[in-house]
């Protein structure tokens, strides 16, 4: 495996931030200012004049999905780690792997069955069944 | 020392040539939808209205920056700016030929899949920044649909990275001279390219942005070049997945010698791109449970069964 | 040489920079960003001193995953102002001054330990290959306990859920 050198890298990631500071720079100093009117002030909520914060209740589906979404995360590390020497380590790997993703489709199926994976209404006030 | 000058030349152009390609994309893809919808799209500014572009950026440029007084300020400035710097990063890794690339890492697709990650704070925050009802709903709910595809975009290139046995994609175009990973990973293939389109949110999957429910999602308070900031990193966003489906599936710079290798790559990838384009002229958008539902029931248990039939049949018939 | 040191300098002095802002940040958001780049900066030096992998798993894992997660929670608790005002209040140095000693000590204890190693970095780079071979070879049975784990893990954050869902969907438990 041919390594290249590291610093292209570093000089592309510097021009980037560059790049980026440029036009936030760039867009403050062309733009006209202040144009405080009353409407400007407030959320915009469709044109009818807002009703409370913006601290609204969120359904705990959005905690799951994330709570999901890291376990499922780290299960794929291990996926991609043996997916890189799958050659070498040949059908033992395989194996290994195997019970894995089974223990994986395990808790993918529980979630599945328990409803982790619905998103909201179809059991909420008895639409469907 | 012409080798550190070429190399300064691929840096450069690597970043200028991918903004310009966001900015000319924008005016390109309604050019395209129009003819797509029977009608002529932009056509007045300069040679087939391709002017536009850059009337586009002027205009932004010269819209007020404005940050709402009763937003978050540091937060609401730094959300754009991630997705633009994560997408632009994720650049650097591509091979546009033998050897032109800006750095061929040993962790390239993995740093790939890095950057696509880092993407999601940018809606993440500017929908908590925003402080607006609107915002934050269509934050959450892009930031859910963006992880929740996220899992199988990883997952789906394993197929590819058992196959090659390297996470460098110059190792992966060499290891396709033969046969395009398209063929032996069609099933891969199409997964990623949903998990990309989902990741870019992009029709058919911009439900985060459905007007009639949530206005404009997480950039509702958003205007002038901090929008246009969430605007350049979703086209770059395209034009970054259309150029890695190229590199992984479809031979990346490979292709017949009467041509230079950096020009099929570009085919492949405008392609690609217009393929994109195609998709939001023809598919509606799905529900948004349906769409959270398809991911997790249907292309996550997909991936697996590809990881498994392809390590079987590599252990079987391989080697 | 001389670039991957300058580089590892500038990445540590950023994490330090960015953890010490993080911890004492009021608002919540902020804390994050600054908690992120140092996950990042981190990265940066594990990929110096010839982990690549380790480097990239911390991008895609802790501040791709693990610190989206954060975000969520901040944007689902949503306190706005309140948490800010909380936040403020937590940080008197009643509050973290005993830690902080505590921490001291370990800290010293460390730089102690470590000052016998003289050993320095061996500067071999460990390829991801090298990675996934160790760790489906000699350390198998940990990735399958691990997997356990996760199991247990899921299972428990969505029994933790399960309270706030069946109430949503009038308790059809």
């Amino acid at each position: 495996m041919t390594e290249s050198p590291l610093w292209p890298l570093v000089v592309y990631f510097f021009a980037v931030i560059a790049l980026v500071l440029i036009i936030l720079g760039l867009s403050s100093l062309v733009g006209p200012r202040s144009t405080m009117q009353r409407a400007t002030i407030e959320p915009f909520e469709s044109g009818v004049v807002g009703i409370g914060s913006s601290q609204i209740p969120i359904s705990v589906e959005f905690y799951l999905i994330a709570m999901f979404f890291v376990i499922f995360d780290l299960e794929t590390v291990y996926i991609f780690a043996w997916a890189v020497a799958f050659f070498e380590l040949g059908l033992f790997g395989y194996l290994a792997i195997s019970v894995f993703i089974l223990i994986l489709v395990v808790a993918l199926i529980y979630e599945w069955k328990s409803g982790a994976l619905d998103w909201g209404v179809k059991k909420r006030v008895g639409l469907r069944e | 020392m012409p080798d550190s000058v070429f190399i300064y030349v691929i840096i450069f152009g690597t970043l200028f040539g991918s903004i310009g390609g966001a900015a000319v994309l924008v005016w390109f893809e309604r050019r395209l939808l129009g003819f797509w919808q029977d009608r002529l799209g932009p056509n007045r500014v300069g040679p087939f209205g391709i002017g536009l572009a850059f009337a586009d950026i002027i205009k932004l440029f010269t819209k007020e920056d404005w940050v709402p007084p009763f937003a978050d300020k540091f937060v609401f400035i730094f959300a754009p700016t991630a997705i633009m710097m994560a997408m632009l990063l994720g650049f650097a890794v591509v091979p546009y030929g033998p050897g032109l690339y800006v750095v061929d890492l040993n962790i390239a697709l993995l740093f790939f899949l890095g950057m696509t990650s880092l993407a999601v704070y940018s809606v993440l925050l500017g929908g908590l920044a925003s402080r607006n009802k609107f915002a934050l709903l269509g934050g959450l709910r892009s930031a859910a649909q963006m992880v929740s595809y996220e899992v199988f975009m990883g997952l789906s290139l394993m197929g590819v990275v058992m196959l090659s046995g390297s996470f460098s994609l110059v190792d992966i175009v060499n290891a396709q001279q033969d046969v395009w990973f398209v063929f032996s990973q069609f099933l891969g293939f199409l997964v990623f390219t949903i998990a990309g389109i989902a990741e870019s949110h992009r029709l058919p999957f911009d439900l985060p942005e459905a007007e009639h429910e949530l206005v404009a999602g997480f950039h509702t308070e958003y205007s002038g070049m901090k929008f246009g900031m969430f605007m350049v990193g979703e086209y770059l966003g395209v034009i970054l997945i259309s150029s890695m489906i190229a590199t992984i599936f479809f031979g990346g710079w490979l292709g017949p010698d009467f041509l230079p290798p950096i020009f099929w790559f570009g085919l492949k990838s405008f392609l690609l791109v217009c393929f994109f384009v195609l998709l939001r002229a023809a598919i509606p958008r799905p529900r948004y449970d349906q769409l959270m539902s398809f991911g997790w029931k249907i292309m996550l248990p997909l991936t697996l069964v590809n990881l498994m039939v392809t390590g079987a049949v590599v252990l079987w018939w391989g080697y | 040489m001389t670039i991957e040191l300058i580089l590892f300098y500038l990445a540590a002095t950023v994490s330090l920079v960015s953890t010490i802002l993080a911890l004492t940040r009021y608002n919540a958001a902020h804390a994050l960003i600054y908690l992120i780049i140092s996950l990042l900066a981190s990265a940066i030096i594990f990929y110096l001193v010839g982990a690549p992998f380790a480097a990239v798993l911390e991008i895609v894992i802790y501040a791709g995953a693990i610190m989206v997660l954060f975000v969520f929670v901040v944007m689902i608790l949503n306190l706005g102002s309140r948490g800010d005002h909380q936040e403020h209040e937590w940080l008197n140095p009643r509050m973290w001054l005993m830690p902080a000693l505590l921490c001291l000590v370990l800290f010293l204890e460390i730089v102690y330990v470590l000052s016998f190693t003289s050993e320095g970095l061996s500067g071999v780079v460990v390829a991801p290959k090298t990675v996934g071979i160790k760790l489906f070879g000699p350390y198998v049975l940990a990735v399958e306990i691990a997997s356990m784990l996760l199991l247990a893990g899921l299972v428990g954050a969505y029994h933790l859920g399960r309270r706030y869902l069946s109430d949503a969907r009038g308790g059809d438990q």
